[in-house]
This record gives structure tokens, sequence and C-alpha cells, in this order.
């Protein structure tokens, strides 16, 4: 397979192009731009054939539009960033309530105020209860990966619920890396053409979002079971993506965790430097490992407790931050935990907020404060970000 | 790993530099990683980019603060920013300017009058790609062959006389640089 080099914004927009999303609505915003403008300069050109690509006036009428537009059976694609993603806010709930099967791509920014371009997961993580599926890509060719992967997941009828495909803007969204471009014929060999049993178009017209009496919470929890259901089929979609595309993806990404008695938890583009410095602290005789988060809904537990199960003590690495609260994750591991027989120490740590770089000696800071909590017996919640400011 | 860290003034192409290298290397089969780091920037601030180049997959990200060679595509910007920051004694600073510039480094320091080679091959002061020439000459990272295909693929919109001109501008400026 031929590697081309392109951005994160690209991959994405290559995933849009070769699932053949029909509709994309959009709105421009900081760093998600480049990736609605590669889309712009394909339609204009002639390389999206059937697609409306359709410029609108604020992100809260972009997903409204790809909440109509799904709701007649058509695959949407739209992306955003930072706070175009809480304009569409209210919007999500009603894309997840109505079962509608979109992919959005959220290039991942920090929130203001104070105004940051550089990313970090507070707007992703804010939508962590809306009912959408949320994964973060760790670099460019899982973001392509995860919006093909996304539709036929969504699409399932035992799923049906839109998804969010995350990547840090910057980082990935502005950043070149060789990856592989599949061809057209593959995607539709893994990922057909959308054919809805339910739709609100002609035919058997059906009615979808009405106010309801006693059955809300009916709704709540078909929405939740569909969201459990999506764990299952992440993990059968993977069969036919890796004899197609020869890649497999698992619920949760494992380094190093045979025989690591430390384990650092880690999210989105940082989890690849934190990989670097584990290689150069296993060469020390350190026995680190790590976790990378990316699907956090559904939240895979199984596969979340079985890897950290045998830890001696963990550091939870969040790149965003519940003030009042601490690390949003960090609480989310613990509860993970929590039931097994024989629990680590889990310490947490706030790191890289308005895209603060993540080093390879930084990750080695922490690992070694890890340690130093281990031997003490005493978890730590620290905010890493201001020892230098 | 090989690194290199550009600097220049929002406009002057420092981004598309830092793409076209990473296209040249990625062409002669290295691994790379280019991006270009800006907030609110507009026309003439102050801006960076980044290549990484190495034979196996980068596990690196982000700001490149220990880099094997800087280019300085903006002569003025020494003045304000600290464009010798993480270059040791083996480094190469690469500055865009007639006369060698005082800078205080352990870095080689060249200099190489890319605006001038840029308006006599190109007609207009398009110093970010004529510049990747002294880059091919002093530190062989990309040869010009590799940077005539990045040239090429690039500004594949733009005319044919275009894409000689930069191409002639790249290979001038490897000429004359010493």
């Amino acid at each position: 397979m031929k590697q081309t080099l392109v951005t994160g914004n690209e991959a994405a927009a290559w995933g849009a192009r070769l699932v053949r999303a029909k509709y994309i609505p959009n709105f421009p915003i900081t760093p998600q731009t480049e990736c609605i403008e590669t889309l712009a300069r394909w339609s204009a050109d002639g390389e999206l054939p059937g697609t409306y690509f359709d410029r609108m006036e604020s992100e809260h009428s972009v997903m409204s539009a790809a909440v109509g537009a799904a709701a007649v059976g058509t695959r949407v694609f739209t992306a955003t960033s930072s706070q175009g993603l809480l304009l569409m806010h209210e919007v999500l709930y009603i894309a997840a309530g109505m079962r509608l099967p979109i992919v959005m791509a959220n290039i991942s920014r920090g929130l203001s105020a104070p105004v940051t371009l550089w990313s970090d997961h507070n707007d992703f993580l804010d939508q962590r209860d809306s009912g959408w599926l949320m994964f973060h890509a760790e670099n460019n060719q899982e973001v392509l990966d995860m919006v093909l992967q996304a539709y036929r997941i969504t699409e399932d009828p035992r799923v049906l619920l839109p998804a969010m495909v995350n990547m840090d803007g910057y980082v990935l969204s502005f950043t070149d890396e060789p990856i592989n471009i599949p061809s057209p014929g593959q995607v539709e060999e893994f990922l057909p053409g959308y054919d809805p049993a339910h739709t609100i178009a002609h035919g058997r017209p059906i009615t979808v979002g009405p106010p309801v009496l006693d059955e809300y919470s009916i709704f709540k929890a078909q929405n939740h079971v569909a969201s459990r259901n999506a764990l299952a089929v992440i993990e059968e979609v993977q069969d036919d993506f890796e004899r197609i595309f020869g890649r497999r993806y698992h619920l949760v990404d494992g380094f190093m965790l045979e025989d690591a008695e430390l384990v650092l938890v880690t999210q989105g583009s940082m989890s690849t430097t934190a990989k670097a410095a584990i290689l150069e602290m296993r060469d020390e005789g350190i026995k680190v490992g790590l976790l990378r988060l990316r699907v956090i809904r559904p939240w895979p537990n199984e596969a979340v407790a079985g890897a950290l199960k045998d830890a001696k003590a963990i550091a939870v690495i969040d790149r965003n931050v519940a003030p009042g609260k601490g690390g949003i994750m960090f609480p989310e591991i613990i509860e993970t935990l929590y039931n097994l027989d024989r629990r680590p120490l889990v310490s947490g740590f706030v790191v890289g907020l308005g895209g603060k770089p993540q080093t390879e000696s930084k990750v080695k800071e922490i690992t070694h404060k890890l340690m130093d909590d281990l031997a003490a017996g005493r978890p730590r919640m620290e905010w890493n970000d201001l020892e230098e400011t | 790993m090989y690194k290199i860290r550009i600097h220049g003034r929002g406009g002057q192409g420092a981004k598309k530099a830092a793409k076209m290298i990473g296209l040249a290397a990625f062409k002669m089969g290295k691994q790379v990683q280019d991006f270009a780091l800006y907030g609110a920037e507009r026309r003439g601030a102050p801006v960076m980019s980044f290549v990484r180049i190495n034979d196996d997959p980068i596990l690196e990200r982000g700001y490149v603060d220990d880099p094997d060679v800087v280019i300085v595509l903006d002569r003025t910007l020494p003045d304000l920013v600290n464009v010798a920051e993480g270059l040791s004694e083996n480094g190469v600073l690469l500055v865009n300017s007639e006369h060698k510039p005082d800078i205080d480094t352990p870095a080689e320091v060249k200099n190489v009058d890319a605006t001038s080679i840029a308006l006599d091959t190109i007609g207009k002061p398009i110093f970010n790609t004529t510049m990747l020439g002294a880059l091919a000459k002093f530190t062989h990272i990309i040869s010009i062959d590799a940077l005539n295909w990045a040239i090429e693929e690039e500004l594949s919109n733009y005319p044919e006389e275009m894409i000689e001109a930069n191409k002639t501008a790249v290979r001038k400026c490897y000429e004359v640089a010493k």
C-alpha cells in the first residue's frame, strides 16, 4: 500500500471522502479549518460526486442540519473544534437520542476564557455524557482508520448512535505524517453504501424525537444499551478491517504491559512521547508500561481492568481538568478498579493544558513521582503543569 | 534522528518550507514529521515550523528544542527571537542574509543571500524554497533531486514556469552557498 504524507486534518478529510459521505455541513474553526478546506477543494474540483458540501452560519446549525440529513437516511460527516463543539452541545444529545449514525471529527483545542488555540481534551470530554460514541486517535493513520471504522460501528443496527473521532489540535491536525490511504474499492468492501432500516423519508415514514411521557426513561435506557452493544461491535469489525487494510485495533492500546509494575494511563498524541520515554526507562530497568484509552464511550471497563489489574501503581495522566475535582479520567480509572480483589495505587496528574508540551522528561518525572507514591503508600492528585510557571 | 527548526515571519512560507523538506526526505525513504506552530498569527509576526527526519518511526512530538539545523528566513528575526536556542557545536545556523550575522551560538553560522537569488531567478522574493538549496549543500540530509520532486509535488497547482523557476532558485542557492 502506498504511503502519503498528510496532516491529521487531511486524514480525517480522506476518511469522509472514502466513506462517500453524501452530506457535509460545515463551519470553519481553528484548528479544524484545514479539514474543511480540503473537503471544500475536493468538492469544487468534482472529487466528491453526489456529495452536498454545505457551508452554514454556525456550528449549532451544522449539527442541526446533520440531524435532519441523517434522519432521512443520508451518510453525514462533519468536523469541528473547541468552542464550535460547545455551540453544538444541545444538538449532540438530540443526535444521540434520535439514534442517528453521524460521524464527526473533533480536533481538540482548549476552551475559552482565556483563549487558546492549542490542544487539550476538555472540549471533547465535555460531551462525555451526550450519548455519542467517543474515540480518540494517537496518530494520523489512526485518525483515518477511526473514521472508516466509526461508520461501520455507528451504522450497525445494534448501535445506531453518532460517533466522535477526536484528534489533538496542532500536534496531529497540522502535522504531516506518512500514512496509508486505502483505495476506494477497499473501503467499499469494508463499508458498503448506507441503507438504513428506519428513516423519516418516503415509503414508511416514522416519527423520531417526539415528546414522550412515561417512556422517556425507556429511550434513555435504549441509548445506554446501544452504547454498550458497541463494545462488541468495535471488536467484531477488526477482523474485516485487518483482512482488508492489514491493521488491527483493540478497545485499549497496551504498551509493554506484560510485566509492568507501573502503568501510565494516557490519551491521544501524548501517548507517542510517553512510549518513547518508556523505552528509555525500560533500558534503565524500570518496569513501566502504558495503557492508552482510545475508546472513551462506551467505557471498556473489562479491557481497562484487565490491563491494569496486575500493576502495583498507576498514574492517570489527564490532559483536561474538571475544576473543583481534578482530572476527568482519574476517577473513571479508580472506579473501574475499585471492585478488584487487589487494588493498585492510583495517582492522578493534570498535564498539558492549552497545548503545553508533554515531553519525554515530563513523562519520566511523573513515573518517578509514581515510584515515590508507591514507596510511601500514598497516592497523589497533582497539577503537574504549574511547576514551570 | 535529524531535527530542523525554521524561523520566519507570517507570509514568508516557513510552513511550506517545512512541508517541502518533509516531502523531500519522505521521497528519500525516510520517516518524517513536519509541522508549523502558530497562534493567532498574521503576516509579519514571528512564526516557527519544524521537521523531524529518521530511519525508524518517530516517537517525538511537538516543539523541537534541540535542533541539528536552524533556518532563519528573515535576517531581522535574531533581534526578536532566540533563533539559536538548543543548537550545539555540531549544529548549523543558516540565515537568509547578505552579511554574516552576529549571533551568539556554539553552532556554525552560515549565511546566503536567498532573497537576491529569488529575485534574480523567480522574479519575486520567494526565499523559502530558495533557502532549501543551502540546506541541501550544508547538511546533505536532503538531495537536490528529492527537493525538485518536492517542489513539483507541493506547487502542482502553480504554472509550469513557477515550478521551474523555484527549481532554478534552489539549484542556484546550492551552487553559491559556501
